[in-house]
């Protein structure tokens, strides 16, 4: 494979939550490690609070990494960019939000955003060099010169794309850009993203929770649960062949004609069982396997990428995912729940 | 067995300066008892249109020119201020799409529990408060948790407490808009699973409406689609999901990408503007429709209980397919 565009090594992310009486620190990403390579989109899965959102935002530098490097061309930018991101560094990397209606200003026209961010980072903004720019992401020339709430959802999430990708970046990390919008549009800026990757060998990074357009639209994907990740490989065969019990269980919560009557409850308790008390590893032939080490073992290879996962054995480090996973729990078997607790592991995912 | 709810011939018109925007028109269906039944449709089909309509809750400029709406055989298009206040909430609950939002911050989840009970059935604040704990045990949170305001619970908890909060009068219908769009897999499979036992356990029948067709099939008896304000297929659940019979169904059903399967290029559904005279799907549409493109045509029985909107040449097309 061809050098990563991005890697990020043990990447890690604290926050201080309570008052100044009762401070205590949520552990919300856990030694994190993988690449983004060029022209390839990388899904990144898991539930709300499995902490998904943060590794996105630590890379586009909204949020300070406790521990941990980004390399980007194999350059630490966490150490020689310290404090303040530079904008070459925001030149490569543009981030896609969540809500179309929260990140456009609603008082400019669609052309102020795309000229701010062409002039922003040294392009000229010539009538011509917008006009491209938005019919790339496949809205009409008449549109410049509309406001952000004449648009509709889906238009609106074209524009902010539009905008990333102004200044022509090499990594776009999108944080769950289809979630806040309609069925109709949704498939549609799927497709463009598919459409970028190949056309301008952009690298993508797709946080969603939607394991069904993950499927379709990723070449890799990565689970992620409680803040570290679980299973990566091809994204076919991470959601064909899971070998993580948390994978499975994100999978059977999957709404699903095909499986009449819904879910299996006898099947999800057994797998949440497999990850809050695992008793072994099925992949550990070797003897590799570690209770306390994040140990990888390779369980298949699919179009030249690896398929791995953690060992079972070691259980979520973080108490996040007792919480989260109890809170699962509560509905199936009646078991006493801590509320409390998992009301916190929300929070951390805000 | 009378149907719980019966809506006739229902039109819904939303009332602007010089235009007139159809909602909803000609919409049929009925709920039995016990049963669950679901709306699917995309944004601006017109189905929260019909849930507001059916709990009387449209406000002007929103008006119904036509149509019948009937609760266990009462009218409800002419029930007075009174009437409707007994009722909302005690004979039809709604659950909202924002519901995680329809908490109010400042009291907390006790508070706001006890009032259904003080207000509706004049109980004594003590009594109700322990009809609240019960409540929330039903929905599987602590009933320590009274004391919590909304903010310190998570959006799957809100959600929970918001339901709990609809059925807390044993209501005969629940409404329930998009329960858990802004939740993920994990939550809404376990919401889901909540509502479906206290479907079990209360027997209360479900006016169910998301524009995920999955969710909505894996979940209900029979349901409709509805596109443009019309209802354009109106089936058994498992049957529809078996096989759509109208294109527009069957486009909905493609929107999602599966999770099984080979991959394959899907297309979004047509972005195309709906006027008074035209079908807007019709530009959309995979298969030649040429004979309805003037107008969505009206609900025809193909085989008992499976209802397709097509003019008579198709039809007698479909039932030989």
């Amino acid at each position: 494979m061809t050098e990563p565009l991005l890697s990020v090594r043990g990447l890690t992310k604290d926050f201080q939550v309570g008052t100044i009486f009762s401070r205590r620190r949520v552990r919300a990403v856990n030694d994190v490690s993988f690449d983004l390579p060029a022209g390839r989109i990388t899904a990144l899965v898991g539930e709300s609070g499995s902490g998904k959102s943060t590794i996105a935002r630590c890379l586009a530098r909204l949020e300070q990494p406790s521990a941990g490097q980004v390399l980007l061309d194999g350059q630490d930018i966490l150490r020689t960019e310290r404090r303040r991101v530079s904008r070459a560094y925001r030149r490569k990397v543009q981030m896609v939000f969540q809500d179309p209606f929260g990140s456009l200003n609603p008082v400019h026209r669609i052309e102020h955003f795309l000229t701010r961010a062409l002039v922003l980072h040294g392009h000229s903004a010539t009538p011509e060099a917008l006009r491209e720019l938005i019919k790339t992401v496949g809205l009409t020339e008449d549109m410049l010169q509309s406001y952000p709430h004449e648009l509709s959802g889906g238009q609106r999430q074209r524009v902010s794309i539009a905008r990333a990708l102004a200044v022509e970046p090499r990594l776009v990390l999108a944080d769950e850009p289809t979630s806040m919008l309609d069925v109709s549009v949704r498939v549609g800026v799927l497709n463009l993203m598919r459409r970028l990757r190949d056309e301008r060998n952009i690298a993508m990074l797709y946080i969603t929770h939607d394991l069904g357009s993950a499927r379709y639209l990723a070449d890799t994907t990565m689970v992620m649960f409680a803040g570290e990740l679980v299973e990566g490989g091809d994204a076919l065969a991470v959601m064909d062949a899971p070998a993580h019990p948390y994978t499975r269980l994100l999978l059977s919560a999957v709404p699903d004609p095909e499986r009449a009557g819904g879910h299996d409850p006898v099947e999800r308790a057994k797998h949440r069982e497999a990850i809050l008390n695992p008793m072994s590893c099925p992949y550990g032939d070797d003897g590799t396997c570690s209770r306390t080490e994040p140990v990888r073992h390779i369980v298949g290879e699919d179009d030249g990428q690896p398929h791995w996962v953690r060992c079972h054995l070691r259980a979520p480090a973080s108490d996040i995912a007792r919480r989260v996973l109890k809170a699962t729990d509560r509905l199936d078997d009646e078991a006493p729940d801590a509320p409390d607790a998992t009301e916190k592991a929300e929070t951390t995912a805000a | 067995m009378e149907p719980v709810l019966e809506v006739n011939g229902l039109r819904v018109e939303y009332r602007g300066d010089g235009r007139t925007v159809v909602g909803a028109d000609g919409v049929s269906f009925s709920i039995g008892s016990g049963e669950i039944f679901g709306l699917a449709g995309e944004s601006g089909c017109g189905k929260s249109t019909i849930a507001n309509a059916v709990t009387r809750l449209l406000k002007p400029p929103a008006d119904i020119t036509a149509g019948s709406i009937r609760f266990q055989g009462r009218d409800v298009l002419a029930l007075d201020a009174r009437e409707l206040r007994a009722f909302r909430w005690r004979e039809i609950a709604m659950v909202f799409q924002s519901a995680m939002n329809s908490l109010n911050p400042v009291l907390t989840i006790g508070e706001q529990i006890v009032d259904i009970f003080t207000t509706h059935e004049r109980m004594r604040k003590r009594a109700a408060r322990e009809r609240a704990g019960e409540l929330l045990q039903l929905v599987g949170i602590d009933p320590g948790r009274l004391k919590a305001y909304p903010h310190q619970l998570s959006g799957g908890m809100r959600q929970r407490v918001v339901i709990a909060m609809a059925v807390a009068l044993k209501p005969r219908l629940l409404i329930m808009d998009e329960p858990t769009t802004a939740l993920d897999v994990v939550v809404q499979q376990e919401i889901m699973a909540q509502i479906r036992d206290l479907q079990r356990e209360l027997g209360f029948s479900i006016l169910f409406i998301t524009h995920d067709m999955s969710l909505m099939i894996e979940l209900s008896d029979r349901m409709g689609v509805m596109y443009g304000g019309r209802i354009v297929e109106l089936a058994d659940a498992k049957d529809l999901f078996a096989g759509p019979l109208h294109p527009y169904t069957e486009a909905l059903m493609n929107a999602f990408p599966p999770l099984t399967g080979p991959r394959q290029e899907l297309t979004g559904l047509f972005d195309a503007p709906r006027t008074a005279d035209s079908c807007g799907f019709h530009v959309g549409c995979p298969e030649d429709r040429s004979d309805c493109s003037m107008n969505i045509p009206d609900l025809r029985e193909i085989t008992p209980g499976r209802w397709v909107a097509r003019s008579k040449a198709r039809s007698s097309e479909g039932a030989s397919r």
